[in-house]
């Protein structure tokens, strides 16, 4: 296959036509925060994280969801995208109730390794403090809205990789909320396999298993994009 | 063909012309997920809501998750889940009409009828909701009762129409 010449931060790189940004960069060692991205699962393009300046384009693009083109000329550090990275930061952990110090993913969290690696030290916006639910009907697994980032992951892996659909995404703006079935209680979901496949996409502590205490959690994210391979190998 | 018209829907009667709308609209779309909002249309037509028993008969006869179709029900404004009230009095709030005066419009719907914007009768009479903009700026302030539009308004003879309205019933 014939690769073409692209430049990310000064480096010029030969590569194949029909990757996108962010797979590129990952290959090349080249680092993109990123939050919705799950290897395995279609990518949406909402966290915004990956964000990369494109030269000839005005906006921010983001690299998930932008294929290479010849002689595309990427920035992924510049000061413009540190300071929406931070933005971003900031707005996750305002929107819902993330108290790391009580949370069963302290240091097993995307969310909290995000804050480290931006250098969050303190938010500016005001903290929405929403009243939102702890879901403990299923016998296994817990679902803590507080927690939810909706990066809609366990969405995305119930309906792309079970292909089960419990998972669903109700209302718009800051209302939005994961939903199982008919927005009724885990437990009594009727589609759910119970497979906890969406336990391992979760990158905070909003989804996790019962009888498990602080430092005790195990994801596994990439388990996902694994089980996806095999299938297509079909042994 | 597949024999998805034989859904067993529980608590409905079946001789609910309401329902045999549904049935007729989920034919004609030969029962094609795709025509989902479609025939959501047609239900909230029909039940000026969408009680839960219609949404799971939909979502078998479609074969679509239930999340996909609360998820599609909750996102857009056109669907409700709550009863909007037998009598519907919509109040355009947009920037003609709520200069002409669409706020003491709803305040005297409040004081005359103690309905506040978004809220419904407890005998499920009347429901009061407003809109960002209707399209009719020159008829402002403009009201939409019962789907029939109300042009250049004030605040009390709207309530008495309402009053009308009601006690006609």
């Amino acid at each position: 296959m014939n690769t073409i010449p692209i430049i990310i931060d000064e480096k010029k790189l030969e590569v194949d036509p029909g990757k996108t940004i962010l797979e590129v960069c990952r290959e090349n060692e080249i680092e993109i925060l990123t939050m919705c991205h799950l290897k395995g699962v279609l990518d949406i393009g909402a966290c915004r994280l990956c964000l990369v300046e494109i030269e000839g384009i005005n906006k921010l693009l983001s690299a998930c969801t932008t294929k290479v083109a010849a002689n595309m000329i990427i920035r992924t550090n510049t000061d413009r995208i540190k300071k929406y990275q931070r933005i971003t930061t900031e707005l996750f952990f305002a929107e819902r109730n993330h108290v790391c110090a009580v949370c069963v993913a302290n240091g097993k969290c995307e969310l909290q390794d995000l804050g480290y690696k931006v250098g969050l030290d303190h938010i500016r916006y005001p903290h929405l403090f929403p009243q939102c639910e702890v879901d403990t009907s299923h016998p296994w697994y817990v679902m803590d809205h507080n927690r939810c980032i909706m990066c809609t992951r366990c969405v995305r892996v119930c309906n792309e990789v079970e292909g089960a659909h419990n998972w669903d995404v109700m209302n718009r703006g800051h209302q939005v909320r994961v939903i199982s079935d008919f927005n009724s209680p885990w437990g009594e979901s009727v589609t759910c396999t119970s497979c906890g496949k969406c336990l391992h996409a979760c990158p905070t502590g909003a989804i996790w298993p019962k009888a498990i205490v602080q430092g005790q959690l195990q994801k596994n994210p990439g388990m996902i994009n694994e089980l996806v391979e095999k299938r297509k190998m079909k042994l | 063909m597949k024999s998805e018209t034989a859904v067993p829907v529980k608590d409905m009667p079946k001789t609910d012309p309401r329902m045999k709308l549904i049935a007729a609209k989920l034919k004609k779309e030969s029962f094609k997920p795709d025509a989902l909002i479609e025939i959501l249309h047609t239900a909230q037509n029909a039940y000026g809501y969408l009680p839960k028993e219609v949404l799971s008969y939909i979502t078998k006869a479609l074969h679509l998750p239930p999340s996909r179709v609360y998820s599609t029900v909750t996102f857009y404004h056109f669907f409700s889940l709550k009863s909007k009230g037998e009598h519907t009095c919509l109040v355009c709030t947009g920037t003609a009409c709520y200069v002409k005066g669409a706020q003491a419009i709803l305040n005297e719907i409040e004081r005359g009828l103690g309905l506040k914007a978004g809220q419904v009768t407890a005998d499920n009479k009347l429901g009061v909701q407003v809109a960002r903009c209707i399209g009719a700026c020159g008829l402002a302030p403009a009201v939409v009762l019962d789907d029939e539009v109300q042009a250049k308004v004030t605040p009390e003879e709207i309530v008495q129409k309402i009053n009308a309205k009601i006690g006609t019933l």
